[in-house]
C-alpha cells in the first residue's frame, strides 16, 4: 500500500437491505488534497460517505479501507472521529433536548481525552467558538439551543462546518454541504472549507455543482456512478459536467 | 406476610395507652376494611399489571421495632450523602419515624410540624370508608401508622425555602413502613415540598406510604416526589388531595429507584377554578417494575389539569402508566390535557400505558396522547460521529428525553440530581449550564 495516502478505499462493495450499493470503489486521498466526488442521484456518494464515517446500517461484504495507514473499517464511528475524520451530513439530523454547546464540548473533550489534552473549561471553550462563530455567521444564540433543532436548512449547513472547524478534522468528508445555501451563504461555507485546508489535511468535497468548486477548487474530480468511480480528472471535468450532465459519461461507462 | 399475622400485630401496636379516641376509632376502621378486602389483587382492574406477590410473601413486618443507635448512625450518615439542598428546611423519617435529626424549627413563619394525634376536619374528610375501600394498600397504612405527621401552613403566608421530607429505610429485616403525612395549606399560601425517598441499604423493605392534602383557597403547593432508592426496595403510594377555589397543585413525580413501585394519585378539583398539573419521569431499568396510576376528577366548573408521564423502560424493564380523568357533570369549562410517552431502550422491556377519559358534561376541552418509542439511530450515529462515545450518546438522547419533563421541576437541586441520574455517563452536567 502507499504510505503517502491518508485514506486508500479499495475494491469496496458496500450493501445495504440486500441491495448492492457501491460495486468495487476505488479511492485514494493523499495529504494536502481537495477531491470533489460528483455523480448522478443515487449513484452512492452519500453511502460511501456514511460508510466511512461508520454507518453500520451499511453493510461492507468486501475491499478495505485505510485510513491514516490502519483498518478503518474496524473502529467504531466514535473513534474514526477521534482519529480526526469528519463527515458533514447531507441531511443533519435534529436532536430535540441535546444542547448544541454541549455536543460541542463533549465531542471536543472525546477528541481531546485521545490525545492525552485537558478538558476544555467553559471560559476557554467560548474564546474557541467565537471566531469561529463569526466566520461562519452564526450566532451565540444558537449555543443554547437543541442540535439543529428549529435549523433552517441553511443554518444547518453552516452549523455542520462549525462544528468541522472546532474539531479540526485531518479528513473531512462533506456530503453536499453547499446544497440549499443561498448565494452569500456559500461564500461562507467556502470560506470555512478553506480555512482548514494545509498541507496535513485532506477534504473530500461530495457535491452537485460547479459554483463551489469554483469557490472551493479541488485537485481531483471524481465521478461516482452505478457504485463506482468511473471517470477521474482535474476541476475541468466539473466544468464539463456542469455544461453536459452525466448521459456521456454513462454511455462512455456502459460502452466500456 | 405469609408468616405474620396481621391481626395478632394490629393488637399487639395498638395496646399502647398513648394513642387517642380519635386515631384508636380510625386505625380500627382502617383494619377492618383491609379484613374485607384484603391486599389488591391482579384480578381487579387497576392492578392488572401489577402483582403485590413479593411483597405478600416477603414477610415484611408491618410492625417494626424502632431502630437502635448504630442503625440510626448508618442512617443519618447516609443522608449526609443523598442530601440535596444542605440549606432546606428538613424532616428525616426514619422507618417512617419522624427522627430528632431534622433542621427544622418547630415554627416558622406560620408553618407548623406536629404529630396529629386528635381528629382533624379537613384531613379527616379525606379519608374514612371510602378511601380504605377505593385503596387498600391506604388502608393497611392508616391501620399501622403509628406517626402521622402534621404539616400545616397559616393563611396567607408564601414560604419560598422548600420544605424537604427526606425519607430513609433502616433495618436488618424486611421490615413494612408506613409512613402517613397531612398536609393543610392555609389560604392564599404558597409551600414548597421536597419527598425525597433514599435507600442503598440492600435489605429488602417496602415504604407503604400515604400523604393526604388539603389547599384552601388560592393557595399553590407544588410538591416534588423525588424516589431514588437500592433496586431492591418496595414502594406503594397513595397521594390524595382535594382543592379548593382557585387553588393550585404542581406535583412533579420522579422514579429512579426500587424492585416494584406503585404510585396512586387521587386529585379531586372539588371548587371553581382548581388547577393542577402532574408531571412524571420514571426509570424502570433491570428487573424494574415501575407503575403510575393517577386519577383526576374535576367535579367543579372551569377546573384544569395538565398531566405529562414520561417512561424510560430499559433492559427486562416495566412500566405501567394509566391516567384516568373524570369530568362530572358539573364541571362546564373543564380543560384536562394528558399525555404518556415512552421510551423503549430494549427489546425485553414492557410498557402498558392507558389513558381513560369519563365525560359527563358537554362544554370541556380534553387531550390525551400515548406514544412508545425507541431512541433513534439517526440521532445516536450523528452524535458518535462527533467523537461521543456510544453510552454518553445514548445517556444524552435518553436525558434529552426525560429533560422535557424535568425542565418542569422548580427546584433546581432536584432537577439536578433527577438529570445527572438519567444521563448516566453524562460528564459534568452541572457545568454546561454554566457554559454561557
Ligand atoms: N436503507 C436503504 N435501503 C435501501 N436502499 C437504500 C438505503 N439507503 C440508500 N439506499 C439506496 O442506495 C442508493 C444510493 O443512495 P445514496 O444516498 O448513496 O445516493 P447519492 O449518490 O448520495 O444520491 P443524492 O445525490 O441524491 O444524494 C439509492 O438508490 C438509495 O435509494
Ligand atoms: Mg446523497
Amino acid at each position: 500500500m502507499n504510505n503517502t495516502n491518508l485514506l486508500q478505499v479499495s475494491d469496496l462493495h458496500v450493501e445495504v437491505e440486500d441491495r448492492t450499493i457501491l460495486n468495487g470503489l476505488n479511492l485514494d486521498v493523499a495529504p494536502g488534497e481537495l477531491h470533489a466526488i460528483m455523480g448522478p442521484n443515487g449513484s452512492g456518494k452519500s453511502t460511501l460517505a456514511q460508510v466511512l464515517a461508520g454507518r453500520d446500517k451499511f453493510e461492507v461484504t468486501s475491499g478495505s479501507i485505510q485510513f491514516k495507514g490502519s483498518d478503518l473499517l474496524s473502529l467504531e464511528p466514535e473513534e474514526r472521529a477521534r482519529e480526526g475524520l469528519f463527515l458533514g451530513f447531507q441531511y443533519p439530523v435534529e436532536i430535540p433536548g441535546v444542547n448544541n454547546a454541549y455536543l460541542l464540548k463533549a465531542a471536543l473533550n472525546a477528541k481531546r481525552a485521545v490525545n492525552g489534552e485537558q478538558e476544555v473549561d467553559a471560559f476557554e471553550f467560548m474564546k474557541l467558538i467565537k471566531d469561529k462563530m463569526e466566520l461562519m455567521q452564526i450566532s451565540t444564540d444558537f449555543l443554547n439551543r437543541s442540535v439543529n433543532e428549529g435549523f433552517s436548512g441553511g443554518e444547518k449547513k453552516r452549523n455542520e462546518i462549525l462544528q468541522m472547524l472546532m474539531l479540526e478534522p485531518q479528513l473531512a468528508v462533506l456530503d453536499e454541504t453547499d446544497s440549499g445555501l443561498d448565494v452569500d451563504a456559500l461564500k461562507v461555507v467556502a470560506t470555512g472549507i478553506n480555512t482548514l485546508r494545509s498541507p496535513e489535511r485532506a477534504t473530500i468535497l461530495i457535491t452537485h455543482y460547479q459554483r463551489l468548486l469554483e469557490l472551493v477548487v479541488p485537485d481531483y474530480v471524481h465521478v461516482l456512478y452505478d457504485g463506482r468511480v468511473v471517470k477521474s480528472g482535474n476541476k475541468e471535468l466539473a466544468n464539463t459536467l456542469d455544461e453536459r450532465g452525466y448521459d456521456w459519461v454513462k454511455i462512455e461507462t456502459e460502452n466500456k | 406476610m405469609s408468616t405474620i399475622n396481621l391481626q395478632e400485630v394490629f393488637d399487639a401496636s395498638l395496646d399502647q395507652s398513648d394513642i387517642s379516641a380519635a386515631s384508636r376509632s380510625l386505625r380500627n376502621e382502617a383494619m377492618v376494611s383491609f379484613h374485607e378486602t384484603g391486599f389488591p389483587s391482579r384480578k381487579h382492574e387497576s392492578w392488572r399489571y401489577t402483582d403485590l406477590k413479593p411483597i405478600v410473601s416477603g414477610g415484611f413486618d408491618p410492625s417494626p421495632q424502632p431502630i437502635n443507635s448504630q442503625q440510626e448512625k448508618k442512617a443519618t450518615q447516609e443522608i449526609e450523602k443523598s442530601i440535596l439542598d444542605s440549606k432546606a428546611l428538613r424532616l428525616v423519617f426514619i422507618n417512617g419515624k419522624l427522627s430528632t435529626n431534622n433542621t427544622f424549627p418547630n415554627e416558622f413563619n406560620g408553618l407548623s410540624i406536629s404529630k396529629k394525634t386528635e381528629s382533624y376536619k379537613s384531613i379527616d374528610v379525606l379519608q374514612g370508608k371510602e378511601l380504605f375501600k377505593d385503596y387498600p394498600l391506604a388502608a393497611l397504612n392508616t391501620a399501622f401508622s403509628q406517626h402521622e405527621t402534621l404539616i400545616m401552613l397559616d393563611e396567607g403566608i408564601q414560604i419560598t425555602k422548600p420544605l424537604h421530607l427526606i425519607h430513609i429505610n433502616s433495618g436488618t429485616e424486611p421490615t413494612a413502613i408506613q409512613p402517613k403525612i397531612a398536609i393543610d395549606i392555609g389560604t392564599e399560601s404558597e409551600l414548597t415540598i421536597v419527598q425525597h425517598y433514599i435507600g442503598s441499604n440492600p435489605e429488602p423493605s417496602w415504604t407503604n406510604s400515604v400523604t393526604l392534602i388539603n389547599q384552601n383557597k388560592g393557595s399553590l403547593l407544588k410538591l416534588y416526589r423525588f424516589q431514588e432508592y437500592h433496586h431492591e426496595q418496595f414502594h406503594t403510594e397513595l397521594l390524595k388531595s382535594r382543592l379548593s377555589n382557585n387553588a393550585e397543585l404542581k406535583l412533579g413525580y420522579v422514579d429512579l429507584g426500587g424492585k416494584l413501585v406503585r404510585n396512586d394519585v387521587h386529585i379531586d378539583l372539588a371548587e371553581p377554578g382548581a388547577a393542577c398539573s402532574i408531571d412524571g419521569v420514571f426509570l424502570a431499568m433491570n428487573g424494574q417494575h415501575i407503575d403510575n396510576h393517577t386519577l383526576i376528577e374535576h367535579s367543579a366548573p372551569s377546573t384544569t389539569s395538565q398531566e405529562s408521564f414520561r417512561g424510560i423502560i430499559g433492559e427486562h424493564g416495566r412500566g405501567v402508566f394509566k391516567g384516568k380523568v373524570v369530568v362530572h357533570r358539573d364541571a362546564q369549562g373543564a380543560d384536562a390535557q394528558q399525555s404518556s410517552d415512552n421510551l423503549l431502550l430494549s427489546e425485553h422491556g414492557e410498557i402498558d400505558a392507558k389513558p381513560e377519559l369519563e365525560i359527563y358534561t358537554d362544554d370541556v376541552k380534553c387531550s390525551h396522547g400515548t406514544t412508545v418509542g425507541e431512541l433513534d439511530l439517526e440521532q445516536l450515529f450523528y452524535l458518535c460521529s462527533r467523537g461521543v462515545n456510544k453510552t454518553t450518546a445514548k445517556g444524552l438522547l435518553t436525558f434529552a428525553f426525560a429533560n422535557t419533563i424535568l425542565q418542569r421541576i422548580e427546584v433546581p437541586e432536584v432537577r439536578k440530581r433527577a438529570a445527572s441520574s438519567i444521563a448516566g455517563e453524562l460528564p459534568d452536567y452541572q457545568n454546561w449550564g454554566g457554559l454561557l
